[in-house]
């Protein structure tokens, strides 16, 4: 294979990134993973995990001075949390531009492994009701691909990445290949037990999760703790990230390089043979160029950079995308709404001699219960949310001062639970990612523009949950029971998907349905620029199928001589 | 103390697989060269600083348990004003010290940290109950606990501090340690 460094590069290295570079590796590929962001190695660089709130700089929260200058974005994932900051990018030095002064908030991770460090972790199924919604109310474009086809490819990455949770023959929300789920606490069951006894149909569960409860000592992974630092990097790798599961797996097979410090700039293109000829990378330190040469190339970087990259793979002579025949590319941004949420507190005095002991990494869901069987007649809007939460009880408060304060402070207060709701988003195809003509970032590309934003449907779904979770709340015998909806902005659920979206009809969509460029049979995008809907559920588990299924697909096509 | 011990970790129960993750947990976490243990700059006079610190053992005294001095709270609220706070709120906090200053003169024609702790403890009730200098009682108060309960004292002395739970119990008889777990 003369003309190529390798057999395959993935640019990016998050959660799609690790999956592709496992999967070709132990095809037998040689790879090369390219990352933007720093070298951080399993265990060596997880420079804050295990500290307590006295070792962290701040005692934990960084000035709100240092916040707003270097994390206006990032603070809204957690960046203004010192035991974390150095998981993200700096906003100042990495910026981006809306249009018409509508917000969006992206959240961007700064090292390899990407968010998969910091990821929430919740590992959910999309169902057969996902899949057919855009055919079925027709906003977007339909899915070429049904959950049936997908379903094998979720058991088989859920049985590497490691998921806890329960069993409960949802048609909404199937079950998968899991662990025991983490327990609930006293109070949870008693909101779950009344609950679903005071209006049928409805479920809390224990959050799936990608935090193991039982060892994988083929990985030489660990059980979670429940020590509740996840964020930091997590040394029993017992949540899945890319330095605890997939990096390792890629290594084992000799057939990976990893290069950290590389910003891929675009991909180059020719249109005579319709494939891309190689990915061009700015190395972020020493700002030199490079081009990288390969058979087949994953586009992995995240939904919106991978969205960015393919903006700027210009045609030779155009300032026209390669990947943009279908003119789709850059449409259809999408990420969940998710700032509705609904609390009470458990007025049961049974419950008052039990606190928690350990720090769970989850916690509780309530899955989609809103027009499933089509539309409900009360519902005016199309598709649903989901809810997740928590029940616990804090350190009682205390008045006054003293050692009676000090004193009273020895005590909890009540048990509360709170839940927030994630919603579907609609594919709009005027929610658009596009590049700004003339300014560019420091490695000259040109800057991402965000024109997002939240629609009536949207709107109206949140206002629908916060209704029906104080409703819920208060069947449950919930005390104290209330509900906000405050500005939901695009970016800030740290879900966001599409720009590149999956369809059958080359003219109305970029990817097909083995995640594969219309417009370049040697190109695959599996991360969430692909998504044609969001679903309401949490997407990571389907970006890990997809890229191991499109994955297999590619080596098969390699080895067929198809690509 | 380091934070992990091999011995604690076994006496914990904890999964280990492989002896090389004892090391990266027990990493050594003294002399940190990164910002924010210390004031990056002076804020306080010396007798502003004696004042805090009287004011925050008196918030949080010394009991069966170490106070707020013992704690290191009066340098954790200097820091948090020289690194944390806008120069509005910094400027606010000296004010309202002041204004509880002039209030122990007027009482007692003696500095704050100079009176009894039942004399300081009148000043603060007046403090807290007339608002003093703006909200500075609330201010040093939310200030003090703070600090307090993300110290080192705080966390492991005053609270239950598991570094590593190794599982989860949401069932938990609060009467087996009549203590907050910190986290």
């Amino acid at each position: 294979m003369a003309n190529y460094d390798f057999d395959a590069i993935v640019i990016g290295s998050g959660i799609s990134g690790g999956w592709a570079a496992k999967e070709l590796c132990e095809k037998g590929m040689k790879v090369l993973m390219l990352d933007r962001g720093r070298m951080v190695e399993h265990r060596k660089d997880y420079i804050t995990e295990g500290k307590g709130p006295w070792q962290l700089a701040y005692r934990g929260n960084l000035p709100p001075a240092e916040t707003d200058r270097d994390f206006i974005m990032a603070k809204w994932g957690g960046a203004n949390l010192t035991a974390q900051t150095h998981f993200y990018n700096n906003d100042r030095l990495n910026p981006i531009d809306y249009e018409n002064s509508k917000p969006f908030r992206w959240v961007r991770p700064n090292q390899v492994g990407g968010k998969s460090l910091i990821w929430g972790r919740v590992a959910l199924r999309w169902s057969h009701i996902d899949f057919e919604a855009n055919k079925r109310d027709g906003h977007g474009s339909p899915w070429p691909i049904d959950y049936d086809e997908i379903a094998p490819w979720y058991s088989y990455v859920e049985t590497f990445a490691g998921i806890a949770g329960s069993r409960e023959g949802l048609p909404q929300l199937p079950d998968g290949e899991y662990q025991p789920p983490h327990p609930m606490n006293v109070a949870e069951l008693w909101v779950k037990d009344r609950l679903e006894k005071a209006v049928p149909g409805r479920k809390v569960i224990s959050t799936r999760t990608a935090n193991m409860t039982e060892d994988k000592p083929e990985q030489g992974r660990s059980r979670c703790q429940d020590r509740n630092m996840c964020a930091r990097g997590c040394s029993f790798g017992a949540y899945f990230s890319t330095q605890s599961a997939t990096l390792p797996a890629a290594r084992k097979t000799n057939n990976l390089t990893l290069m950290s410090d590389q910003v891929v700039t675009n991909l180059e293109y020719d249109p005579k043979t319709r494939r891309v000829t190689g990915v061009r990378v700015v190395d972020a330190n020493t700002n030199q160029a490079h081009v990288y040469r390969s058979r087949i190339v994953f586009l992995c970087a995240s939904a919106m950079s991978s969205t960015q990259i393919l903006l700027n793979s210009r045609l030779p002579g155009s300032d026209r995308s390669f990947a943009d025949s279908s003119g789709m590319l850059g449409h259809y941004i999408m990420d969940h709404a998710f700032r509705a949420s609904f609390w009470g507190t458990v007025p049961d005095p049974a419950l008052e001699p039990f606190i928690a002991y350990g720090r769970r990494p989850n916690g509780v869901y309530i899955p989609r219960f809103r027009n499933l069987n089509g539309q409900d007649a009360d519902a005016d809007f199309v598709r649903g949310y989901g809810m997740q939460g928590a029940a616990g009880r804090g350190p009682a408060g205390a008045g006054g001062f003293g050692a009676a304060m000090k004193e009273a402070m020895r005590a909890y207060g009540p048990w509360t639970i709170r839940f927030t709701a994630f919603g579907e988003c609609l594919p709009y195809k005027d929610n658009t990612l596009s590049l700004n003509p003339s300014k560019t970032d420091r490695f000259g590309v040109p800057l991402a523009v965000f024109n997002v934003t939240f629609r009536d449907n949207e709107q109206k779904m949140m206002r629908d949950a916060c209704l029906q979770g104080e409703a819920m709340m208060k069947a449950a015998g919930l005390t104290g029971v209330g509900s906000i909806n405050e500005e939901h902005v695009p970016g800030d659920a740290i879900h966001e998907m599409g720009g590149a979206c999956m369809g059958e009809d080359p003219r109305s969509s970029v990817v097909n349905r083995w995640s594969q460029a219309h417009d370049a049979a040697n190109l695959f995008v599996t991360d969430g620029s692909q998504m044609a809907s969001t679903s309401c559920v949490n997407p990571s588990m389907t970006f890990m199928a997809l890229t191991a299924r499109a994955a297999d697909y590619a080596v098969k096509q390699v080895k067929a001589g198809a690509i | 103390m380091t934070v992990f011990d091999r011995r604690d970790l076994l006496a914990a129960g904890i999964a280990l697989l492989g002896a090389e993750l004892v090391t990266p947990l027990a990493r050594a976490l003294a002399a940190e060269a990164v910002p924010g243990f210390s004031a990056s700059q002076a804020q306080f006079t010396p007798e502003q600083r004696a004042q805090v610190a009287a004011i925050s053992e008196r918030i949080i005294p010394t009991t069966d348990t170490p106070g707020a001095i013992s704690a290191g709270v009066p340098a954790f609220i200097e820091m948090m004003l020289a690194d944390w706070y806008s120069p509005q709120e910094r400027d606010d906090f000296l004010n309202g010290l002041g204004v509880v200053e002039g209030r122990a003169w007027i009482q007692y024609e003696k500095t704050f940290p100079a009176l009894t702790p039942q004399e300081q403890d009148e000043i603060l009730t007046i403090a807290m109950q007339e608002h003093l200098g703006g909200d500075f009682f609330n201010h040093c108060k939310q200030m003090t606990i703070l600090g307090y309960y993300t110290s080192e004292i705080g966390c492991k002395q005053e609270r239950v501090y598991v570094p590593v739970p190794g599982h989860y119990d949401g069932r938990y008889p609060y009467a087996q340690v009549r203590r907050v777990f910190s986290s």
